[in-house]
C-alpha cells in the first residue's frame, strides 16, 4: 500500500446535507415483499434513505453543506485556495463540477478547483490530498466537497442496488496549522476488479445511445440499462473482506497506535453486516463502531463525513478525538487515515431546501 | 467441525428450523439469496479464516457444496 505521513494540517470543521425526500421499507417490500424487506433492513442495517430529487444534484447538496461551514467558521470567501469536488455524479461530464462551485460558492479566481472520480474511499482520498497541498508552505484554507446522488443512477428493479444507496453530500474544512499533530495515510488500488461496481456506458468506453438506456432483464431477475450502476455484491463483500481488516491493522502500525487507541472508526458504511464483521476482525468494540446507514444508507464517498456529523459532532465539537477512517469500494479502491481530530466545527446534518423552494 | 454442525450454521443463516437440512437440498428452494451469500461469506471468514470465492459460491446448489467449498474443515464422516 502507499503510505503517506502528513504534517502541518488539520480538520477544522465538517458539514452534511441531505435531500428531504425519505425511502425505505415501503418501496423495498413492493420491489421484495415484506419479508424479504425485513431481511434486508436486517441484514445491511439500512432502515431508510435519502433520496435526490431529480432536479437536486450532488453539487448541490455539497454547496449547501459548504455555505454553511464557511459561515459557521467565518471564513471569507477569498481566503480559500482551493475546492476539491469528490463525487461519482458530477453535473457535466466537461467541465469539472469543481469549477461550477467555484463560482456558484462565490470564491476568488486564487483557488485551484479540481474533480476526483471515486466512490466509497474517495474521502480519505480527498482528505489527503487536502492535507497534503495545505502542508506548511503550501496553500492555506481548502474545502473537500464529497457528495454523490446515486439514485439518479440506480434501476429500481435491481435488488443487487436499489435498496442500499442513499444521496447526500458534505463538506470538510482544511487548515494549514504548523502545530497540527500528524496524520498517517494508508492507499491501495486494485484495478482488475474494476467490473464488479461500474456504471458501464456513458462515458468514452460505451457512449450513452438509444442503446445504453434501454432496460434488459440480467442475473437472477434484476432490470437495469448500461447507464445504470451494477454491483456484484458478493465481489465487493469478498473485496472488503480480503483488504479492509488488513487496512486498519497497516493504518494503526503507521502511525504507533494499539487498536485500542481510536476513539472510534469511522468505516464507509456498506452495510452492518461487513461492518460488524470487520470490527470483529479487527477487535474494535461496537461502542467504538459508529454507524450512520440506519438513517442514510450507502452514500458513497459522503458517509464517512456524514456519519462523524451525525455520530461524532457533539464530542469532536468539544474535544479532540482520534480517529481510524476507512473507506473501500468503486475501483476497486481503498484507504485509510489514523488522525486526531477536533475541537472542530462540526455540524449536524441538515435537510436540503433548494433556493427555489426556499424562496416560495 | 462436524457435517451436522455445518448444517446447523446454514439452517440458522437461512432461518430454518433446526434438523430441517440433510444437506442435498436445493439451496434456492431453501431461502437461499443474495443476503445469504454474503451471509456465508462473513460466517465461511468467522469460523474457518477462509475467503470464500464468489465465482466458486455461485456454482453450489446444495448445502453440501456449500461444505465441499471448506474442504477437510467439515467433517466428512457425519455426512450420513
Amino acid at each position: 500500500m502507499a503510505s503517506s505521513g502528513i504534517t502541518g494540517s488539520r480538520i477544522a470543521g465538517m458539514a452534511a446535507s441531505v435531500p428531504a425526500a425519505i425511502v425505505g421499507f415501503e418501496e423495498n417490500a413492493r420491489l421484495v415483499g415484506d419479508q424479504g424487506a425485513r431481511r434486508v433492513s436486517q441484514s445491511t442495517g439500512i432502515m431508510q434513505r435519502r433520496v435526490a430529487s431529480p432536479d437536486t444534484t450532488a453539487a448541490d447538496l455539497c454547496q449547501d453543506a459548504a455555505e454553511r461551514l464557511m459561515t459557521s467558521l467565518a471564513w471569507t470567501k477569498d481566503t480559500i485556495d482551493a475546492l476539491i469536488f469528490v463525487t461519482q455524479t458530477p453535473d457535466y461530464p466537461v467541465p469539472a463540477t469543481a469549477c461550477c462551485l467555484q463560482a456558484r460558492l462565490g470564491l476568488g479566481k486564487a483557488c485551484a478547483a479540481f474533480d476526483v472520480n471515486l466512490g466509497c474511499s474517495g474521502y480519505v482520498y480527498g482528505l489527503w490530498l487536502a492535507m497534503a497541498l495545505a502542508a506548511p508552505g503550501h496553500l492555506r484554507r481548502i474545502l473537500v466537497l464529497t457528495g454523490d446522488a446515486l439514485s439518479s443512477c440506480i434501476s429500481s428493479e435491481d435488488r443487487s442496488v436499489a435498496m442500499l444507496f442513499g444521496d447526500a453530500g458534505t463538506a470538510t474544512a482544511i487548515e494549514a496549522d504548523a502545530s497540527a499533530q500528524a496524520v498517517s495515510f494508508e492507499l491501495g488500488t486494485d484495478g482488475s476488479g474494476y467490473e464488479h461496481l461500474i456504471i458501464p456506458a456513458g462515458a468514452a468506453r460505451l457512449r450513452g445511445s438509444s442503446e445504453t438506456c434501454v432496460v434488459h432483464e440480467r442475473e437472477n431477475g434484476n432490470y437495469r440499462s448500461d447507464e445504470q450502476l451494477f454491483m456484484d455484491g458478493a465481489e465487493i463483500f469478498a473485496f472488503a473482506l480480503r483488504e479492509v481488516p488488513q487496512l486498519i491493522k497497516t493504518t494503526l502500525a503507521a502511525h504507533g497506535w494499539d487498536r485500542d487507541v481510536p476513539d472510534a472508526y469511522v468505516l464507509h458504511q456498506a452495510n452492518q453486516l461487513l461492518l460488524r464483521h470487520i470490527a470483529k476482525k479487527c477487535g474494535i468494540p461496537a461502542d467504538k463502531l459508529p454507524l450512520s446507514l440506519h438513517q442514510y444508507g450507502n452514500t458513497s464517498c459522503a458517509s464517512i463525513p456524514i456519519t462523524i456529523c451525525q455520530c461524532l459532532g457533539g464530542a469532536i465539537r468539544e474535544r479532540s478525538l482520534r480517529l481510524m477512517l476507512a473507506g473501500f469500494g468503486a475501483g476497486l479502491s481503498w484507504a485509510a487515515a489514523a488522525l486526531t481530530c477536533g475541537p472542530a466545527v462540526v455540524l449536524e446534518p441538515v435537510v436540503y431546501v433548494p433556493a427555489s423552494e426556499a424562496a416560495g | 467441525m462436524t457435517h451436522s454442525e455445518f448444517l446447523r450454521l446454514i439452517e440458522d443463516l437461512l432461518e430454518l428450523e433446526p434438523g430441517s437440512l440433510e444437506g442435498d437440498e436445493d439451496l434456492k428452494g431453501c431461502g437461499w439469496s443474495s443476503l445469504a451469500v454474503v451471509g456465508f461469506m462473513a460466517l465461511a471468514d468467522e469460523q474457518f479464516g477462509e475467503i470464500v470465492s464468489p465465482a466458486k459460491l455461485a456454482r453450489c446448489s446444495t448445502p453440501n457444496d456449500l461444505a465441499a467449498l471448506l474442504g477437510d474443515r467439515i467433517s466428512v464422516s457425519q455426512a450420513a
